[in-house]
Parts: structure tokens; C-alpha cells; sequence
């Protein structure tokens, strides 16, 4: 049989580049421009989840650079969240269940955090490092997911260090497996082409001559935990990458760190996820040379990328679709909600993103395949079931779930507009959820909506918007514009 | 002593194509791609690939009921020959297929036996990963049929119906995971719908139809996307209303689906391929009543399928396809069910299929590690139908040349 090669490393996010000119030479110098609302909700949605209006007016009061201190550097202690549910408690419920619980702890952290940026580099290093609960137990996933929290801003090297001898990626690249009379070329492999240097930048030589580096890790699963067993371990001279050594494990992951290609690779990777799709090559030599100089500190490379021109610039703005994660967690974030629906899990996986769970060892391809109109439903139906209505379908996640969200209350709309003037309360709402991003005819199309007779089912036909019907219809209109397609981009 | 000579009403004719002349059949699946047959691929054809999630066990689906090791290997949990709904000396269908043995008593059914790939992975996840993007070597972002829809319609190019390859069911399958073309996940009908009050509905309708693209690359497809979503129940809605099932199905969920995929092959949604799951067939313990409750929502859903389909005249044009990740370990375990393990056999069912008996079935006593040895690469099914039923080239889609079995 000829096997034939079957392109898959195609970037599905070229073609998605911003139009205009990058100016390299000053792409990565400290932005000093204007610092309004707008860059301030830039800044909330690519850094962290969003938040409310609120949120925005106090980041944008702080100015660009304390704004972006207030992310990487933040000076306010995080919340005292529970520690994971002990095993037992996890087990004591059906399988669904604790895959369900451990998702939803995870997204009420996201939720909740006060250090967004931690949270979100969480979900980087998740994407990145995709491992799923389809394979692994929900509690090697939970310590995972507090592995990237907390070395997630930290030195990459000592990332993926932690990250080779972790017990859920252990178990999900069948590294466990790996031992010298029976090698396993999985997690070497990916080390090299997901993880670290991309493909095309090793050989099957050095798969194989790394796997032999990484044996002798046994997974013991009575006390979920990694250790080395010398005896498992191949202690020969390997060849790799051009060096010749008695390797182990630490030697093969400081070979891969120090090639040149990694600092471009995660360079790219970092671009693609806080500015826009594609970099230009020189944006990302850019960021890759401030990754080296730095000695592969991510707190740093990422702060500087938060500080850029090229992070405000008008390319950047909106230019990222919004992941189901940042879709979701940002809407409840924006409206104040203080606790996650326990629908949301659900919800998420048809949106296409259930967390915990990424498609295969590739993780989320992102970008264009965020969208389609599968996806784009679930999007628009989990928004109608929470706010759209006071009297949701049966099923549908219940407006319940926003008690205590103070930003989707009617009367604090109506008293934010000053009155129940339809054009002012459409102002009031596409100026705090949008920062205004929307055209006139969309103004003007919700303007209609609010003057419209309402729902057959609920009034007695036409009523013009008042005192009777302006809790429905403001829930309506909340709904028209969180489900506006220039809300579905980051 | 039970008749072992009592075989199904066409066994005698089947034969002739099986059972008894396997030798023929093995020469066949390790043959060159077959050369083009001088016969047109009829352009409307649909393909629906059916999901055994979980691993069916084969051994209890095609019972080799006159192998004594089958026996052996299944005090408990074995199919007694008097039950077995026999296709020939050597082996027979589970009796709960009852309904897809009157299909294969019209020739209507092809047993590919022992279908499986190197090395195989007993991981659900990973296992099907393996099958639905057809690549057991390495992990792929696309299916199989997701990268058939992309060499139909390149880049730039758009299906002429929303609903060219629909899944049934509330999230894609990684199968149906194509580069650039739109596949509509249906979870049921009243689900594949912008959801809302009445005023809203009417609004949203506005705003997505009044879109303008912007600056962003993004934000014209997301408009285009979502008018399309928008639209798209509706749109479904109206295009299926014109066609009535002609028979009564049963009322499992699995039968629904088929009964839907049946409304959308037989109005003008324009569908080619449908994807439907049934499940879980994972079936470690007390596995009799769990997989005989499924294999006959699946046969009796099957014969429903293709007996409505032959009253409006459209079975001919329909071949369904059945998998499963993997199947069961020979022995039974120690909790009256059966644990992972490799080869198991599939079904092409179909107006158009060439009824009868493919590949040797695996030696219960010539064993891999206590699993069945595969005959039969599954890419060499994907190919068949690739090539024979959807024509197209498969050597790309799969990433290397399989020989094509003549059963379409």
C-alpha cells in the first residue's frame, strides 16, 4: 500500500488575516494612544472572559499600561475557590456526572476569577496541550487544568517539563506504556509536532531516539501519580536533533525548547490567540525574538503583547471570532451572573467547544471552525433560553440562572436610559454591550423591535412599548443584540 | 440436535455469491481497485453511515454457530443454535436482526466480515477517531466524509443545499468534520430552529437578512452563517413537509432518525450523505439484553427504512452503511459480557448492494492476543463506496489505495 501524504497541518485560519499594512517596526512598541472604553473591552475580552460595563469603565479608568498590569501583575488576591471535589465524591455520582461537575468547576473559575489573565492562559495551555476527559479520569483533568493555572504564566521550559511527567497526559499519550522493552513513540511525537516545534521540523529518527528518552515514567493508578522506574528506563546513547547523549526525559525537553523554530512556533500560536489569525512573518519573528530574549518567560511575552500598538491597532479590533468559551463565560461575565447554569457544559459541546473534551490530540482547530450554522444555533438558542424570555421553554436553562445579574434587569436598563424611550434604551444597550459597535440599521431595527406589537401569546395585540410590556420586550431586545453576528467576534 | 440445514429462504442463492466460495472473496478484497465497471454512478445516490457506538460485538451479531470455540468461549452469553437465524453451514444472524434477515432474504444485505486495521486501538475515543477520519497511523482534523464533501465542493465553492450531508444528532461526528463545508448537525426537528417568542424570531429575521459585511474577514462570514442558520429550520421544515413515510415505524429514537432520513431523501433537500448513531454497545456486563434490545431496533429500524424508501421508489439509490469503533474479545468475561477487542463484521443494506457474504469469518482459534485477526481493511469498505456508490477518487480522501469490494 503507498501511503500518500495527506495534508493536515494546513493553518485553517489562513485567508483570515486582517487587510491593511502592518508596520513591523513598530508593532511591538507600548501602545500610547487613546485608552477609552473600547480598548479597555478589547483588553477584557482578549485577556480574560469580559465583563460588565462596569468592568470596562474601571479598566479604561486605570489607563493602557496600569490596565494591563491589572491582568498580568493583578494586585488583588483570588477568591477562595473550593479544591477540586475529592475523588470519592466525584465517583459517588454517575460517570456523566463527574465529567459534567468537573466541567462545570472549571467554568465557574473562569467565571469568577479575579485573575482573568491566569484563567485564560488556562485555557490556552488546555487547547494547546489537548487532552481530554473522553480518556482521562476527571480528576488527573482537574490537576491538569491547576498545572497550566499555575505554571501558566510562567517559564514555558518548566511547562513542559511538568507537563511530560503529568499523570493526565501521561495516561492520554500513552507515555505510561512507554518502557524500554516496549517503546511508545505517542507523546514524542506530539512533543515535537503539537507541543513544541510543529511539522516538519524533526525526523522519524528522532521519534523514535526521544521515545527512548522518555521511557521508564510509570503511571501507577492507585496513586494516580508518575514516577521513574529506572528499570524501565533505555539508558543508551540516543541521537537527537543533532546532539548524541545518554538522554532522559529533561534532556530531550531542553533540546526541543532551545531550537530556534519552537520560539516561532509558540510565537505564532500566542498571536493567533490574543491579536489576529495569520501574523505576518515578521510579527511573529518579532515576538518570537522577545520569547528568546526573555528565556522563554510567557508572564513577559504575553505582557508585552497585551502592551503593543499592534494589540490596539484598528486591525486588531474585533478580529477573532469568539470561541464558544469566550462566547458564553463573556455573556455571563457581562450581565453579572454569580453562578454558572449547570446546562452550560451541554450547551458548550453543541456550540462545538465542551471544555475538557477537545476533539482530538490537535485541540481545537479555532477561527473559521468556530462557525457554522450548527454551532451558530446553539449559540443564538442558549442566548434565547436565558434571556429572551422570562418564560423559557421546558428544558431550556431558566432566567432563574441570572438571578443576582443585575445588567440584564429591565428596570436597571430602563433607569440607565432614563425613561422608557425606546431609542434611548437601545442606546443604553448597545453602548454598554457593544461599546456601540453596531450600525444605524441595526439601531434602528431594534428601535422597530421595541415599538412592535409584542408576542401574539403574551399581550393582547399590538401594545406599543410601555409599562406593560417593556420587561419582555428589553429581554428581547438583549437577546437580538448578544445574538448580532459583530458579538460573535472577540 | 437443531437443523443446522435450515438457513434463510435465499441462502441457496446467496451462496452462490458467499458462503461458498470464500477463497473468491478473499482474492477479491486483497485484489487491485476493481477496473471501472461500465456502468454510471447515478449522481442522486445517498449514503447513511450508521454509528454502532460503544464496540458491537460481532461474534453475537454474526454468530458462527457451528464453531464448537464459540460455544466454548460463551457458556453463558451464547446465541443456542436453535435461535439463530442461520445464512449458512457456518454462520447465521443474531435473532434480534430478524428484521434486516427478511432484507437479505430480498439481497438486499452484505456481510463484510471481519473488518478491522493494524495494531488496533481499544480506546473508544481513540478507536473511533481511528474510523471516522479513516487514518489509524495518525490523528486528523477531518472525516473521511468530511474531506469527501471538500474534494465535492473546493474552496469557494458552495453545496446547492444547505442539507447536502446532515448529522443526525445534536453535534457533528468527527467523520462529517470537513475543511470549509457547512454540515448541519439535527437533533430533531424542532431543535434545528432559531428558538425564541414570536416578536424576537421576526426581528433576528431582520437583522440577519439586513447584514452588512465589514471590515473584519470574519464578520461577513458569520453574517452569511448566520442568515443561513437562521433560515435553515425552516427551510428544512418546508422542504420535507411534501414527503409521508408510507409505512409505520417503530417508535425508538434510532427508528426516528431513519425515519427522518427518509424525509430528507425523499423531498428536494438535496441530501447525499446522512450520519445516524445508535448505541451504547458497550456491553461488559449481562450483554445478552442489551445488545439484542439494540440489534433489533436496528433491524427492525433498517427494514422500516428501506420499506418505506421502496414504496416511493427510492431504495435503490440509498445504501446505508453500518460500524462500530471495535468489536468484543472472543471469551466472555466474568460478568456475562464481553470486553474490548478488534474485528467485528459491518452491513452495506441497499437497493443496490449485491446481497451476500464477504471475507472469511475470523478463526476463533487462530487469535491475536485472545482477539479475532481482521480480514478486511476498513478502508477498503470506505473505498468501495467512495468509488462505487458516491464516485469519487479515494486514493486522496484516504490517503492511500484500497482495493474496492464488489458488493455495490
Amino acid at each position: 500500500m503507498a501511503l500518500i501524504s495527506l495534508d493536515t497541518s494546513t493553518d485553517p485560519q489562513v485567508g483570515y488575516r486582517p487587510s491593511g499594512t502592518l508596520d513591523a517596526e513598530s508593532a511591538l512598541a507600548p501602545y500610547a494612544g487613546h485608552f477609552g472604553v473600547r480598548q479597555a473591552a478589547h483588553l477584557l475580552r482578549r485577556a480574560g472572559f469580559g465583563g460588565s460595563a462596569a468592568d470596562v469603565a474601571r479598566t479604561a479608568g486605570l489607563g493602557a499600561s496600569a490596565a494591563v498590569d491589572s491582568f498580568v501583575h493583578p494586585a488583588a488576591p483570588e477568591l477562595p475557590f473550593e479544591a477540586y471535589p475529592p475523588r470519592e465524591v466525584l465517583y459517588a455520582v454517575k460517570g456523566g456526572q463527574a465529567r459534567t461537575g468537573t466541567e462545570l468547576w472549571w467554568l465557574d473559575r473562569m467565571l469568577r476569577t479575579q485573575h482573568p489573565l491566569a484563567e485564560k492562559m488556562t485555557l490556552f495551555w488546555h487547547g494547546h496541550f489537548a487532552t481530554s476527559i473522553a480518556k482521562v479520569p476527571p480528576a488527573l483533568m482537574a490537576r491538569q487544568i491547576d498545572l497550566f493555572r499555575a505554571q501558566g504564566l510562567g517559564n514555558f521550559h518548566a511547562l513542559l517539563a511538568a507537563v511530560s511527567v503529568d499523570p493526565a497526559m501521561s495516561v492520554w499519550l500513552d507515555n505510561r506504556s512507554n518502557s524500554k522493552a516496549h517503546p511508545n513513540e505517542n507523546y514524542a511525537r506530539e512533543v515535537m509536532e503539537l507541543f513544541a516545534l510543529g511539522l516538519g521540523e524533526y525526523t522519524e529518527s528522532d521519534v523514535k531516539e526521544a521515545a527512548r528518552a522518555f521511557t521508564g515514567w510509570a503511571y501507577d493508578s492507585h496513586t494516580m501519580s508518575v514516577s521513574f522506574d529506572p528499570r524501565r528506563h533505555d539508558d543508551g546513547v540516543k541521537t537527537f536533533l543533532g546532539h548524541s547523549g545518554n538522554f532522559g526525559l529533561t534532556d530531550v525537553v531542553n533540546i526541543i525548547v532551545a531550537q530556534p523554530v519552537h520560539q516561532r512556533f509558540l510565537a505564532r500560536k500566542l498571536l493567533e490567540y490574543f491579536v489576529y489569525s495569520d501574523p505576518e512573518p515578521a510579527l511573529t519573528e518579532a515576538v518570537a525574538q522577545t520569547y528568546a530574549l526573555c528565556g522563554c518567560d510567557i508572564a513577559i511575552t504575553v505582557g508585552t503583547i497585551l502592551r503593543s500598538n499592534v494589540f490596539y491597532s484598528a486591525r486588531a479590533y474585533r478580529a477573532l471570532p469568539k470561541s464558544p468559551i469566550e462566547f458564553a463565560v463573556g455573556l455571563l461575565r457581562y450581565v453579572g451572573a454569580t453562578s454558572v447554569p449547570p446546562g452550560l457544559p451541554d450547551a458548550l459541546r453543541r456550540m462545538g467547544q465542551e471544555p475538557l473534551a477537545p476533539p482530538s490530540v490537535k485541540g481545537w482547530d479555532g477561527g473559521p471552525a468556530w462557525i457554522n450554522t450548527t454551532t451558530l444555533l446553539a449559540r443564538f438558542n442558549f442566548v434565547n433560553a436565558l434571556v429572551a424570555t422570562s418564560r423559557p421553554a421546558a428544558g431550556a436553562i431558566p432566567a432563574a440562572a441570572l438571578s443576582g445579574a443585575p445588567n440584564v434587569a429591565p428596570d436597571a436598563i430602563v433607569s440607565a436610559a432614563g425613561g422608557l424611550d425606546p431609542a434611548r434604551i437601545v442606546d443604553a444597550i448597545v453602548t454598554s454591550a457593544l461599546q456601540d459597535d453596531v450600525t444605524g440599521d441595526v439601531r434602528a431595527t431594534l428601535v422597530a423591535f421595541l415599538r412592535s406589537g409584542g408576542d401574539a401569546a403574551m399581550t393582547v395585540n399590538p401594545m406599543p412599548f410601555g409599562p406593560e410590556n417593556y420587561q419582555e420586550k428589553i429581554r428581547g431586545a438583549l437577546a437580538l443584540t448578544f445574538n448580532l453576528p459583530v458579538n460573535q467576534l472577540n | 440436535m437443531p437443523d443446522r440445514r435450515s438457513f434463510l429462504r435465499s441462502s441457496l442463492s446467496v451462496a452462490v455469491l458467499g458462503g461458498s466460495l470464500p477463497a473468491a472473496f478473499a482474492r477479491a478484497a486483497s485484489a487491485q481497485a476493481l477496473p471501472a465497471l461500465g456502468r454510471s454512478i447515478d449522481p442522486a445516490n445517498v449514503l447513511v453511515v450508521i454509528a454502532l457506538s460503544g464496540g458491537n460485538d460481532g461474534l453475537n451479531t454474526i454468530v458462527p454457530w457451528s464453531d464448537d470455540a464459540y460455544h466454548r468461549a460463551r457458556p453463558v452469553i451464547r446465541i443456542p443454535d436453535s435461535a439463530v437465524l442461520k445464512l449458512n453451514a457456518r454462520i447465521g444472524f443474531n435473532p434480534a436482526l430478524a428484521g434486516l434477515g427478511e432484507l437479505y432474504a430480498q439481497g438486499h444485505v452484505a456481510v463484510v466480515q471481519g473488518v478491522g486495521y493494524p495494531d488496533p486501538n481499544r480506546s473508544h475515543f481513540e478507536a473511533t477517531q481511528i474510523w471516522e477520519t479513516a487514518s489509524p497511523q495518525r490523528p486528523l482534523g477531518t472525516g473521511w466524509l468530511g474531506r469527501a464533501l471538500d474534494r465535492m465542493y473546493p474552496a469557494g465553492t458552495k453545496p446547492p443545499s444547505l442539507f447536502e450531508a446532515v448529522a443526525l444528532g445534536d453535534t457533528l461526528p468527527a467523520a462529517l468534520v470537513a475543511a470549509h463545508v457547512d454540515v448541519a448537525a439535527i437533533g430533531g426537528l424542532n431543535g434545528y430552529a432559531y428558538n425564541t417568542v414570536k416578536d424576537v424570531k421576526t426581528q433576528a429575521g431582520v437583522l440577519y437578512d439586513g447584514a452588512r459585511p465589514g471590515g473584519s474577514p470574519y464578520l461577513g462570514m458569520i453574517a452569511e452563517t448566520a442568515r443561513q442558520a437562521y433560515h435553515g429550520g425552516d427551510e428544512l421544515r418546508a422542504r420535507i413537509s411534501g414527503y409521508t413515510p408510507a409505512v409505520t415505524y417503530p417508535t425508538d429514537g434510532f427508528a426516528r432518525q431513519l425515519r427522518l432520513a427518509a424525509q430528507l431523501i425523499g423531498s428536494d433537500a438535496g441530501t447525499r450523505i446522512i450520519f445516524v448513531s445508535l448505541g451504547s454497545f458497550d456491553t461488559h456486563a449481562n450483554q445478552r439484553a442489551q445488545q439484542d434490545r439494540l440489534l433489533k431496533y436496528l433491524g427492525d429500524g433498517l427494514l422500516a427504512f428501506f420499506n418505506d424508501l421502496a414504496a416511493h421508489g427510492l431504495d435503490k439509490r440509498v445504501l446505508a452503511l453500518t460500524f462500530s469503533e471495535f468489536g468484543r474479545r472472543v471469551n466472555q468475561n466474568a460478568s456475562n459480557g464481553t470486553d474490548h477487542g478488534t474485528a467485528m463484521p459491518l452491513f452495506a443494506v441497499g437497493g443496490g448492494v449485491s446481497g451476500g457474504i464477504y471475507g472469511e469469518h475470523p478463526s476463533l482459534t487462530d487469535l491475536d492476543d485472545g482477539d479475532l485477526k481482521f480480514g478486511t481493511d476498513f478502508r477498503s469498505v470506505y473505498a468501495t463506496v467512495l468509488e462505487r456508490w458516491l464516485g469519487r477518487n479515494s486514493t486522496d480522501i484516504l490517503a492511500g489505495t484500497f482495493a474496492a469490494l464488489p458488493i455495490v
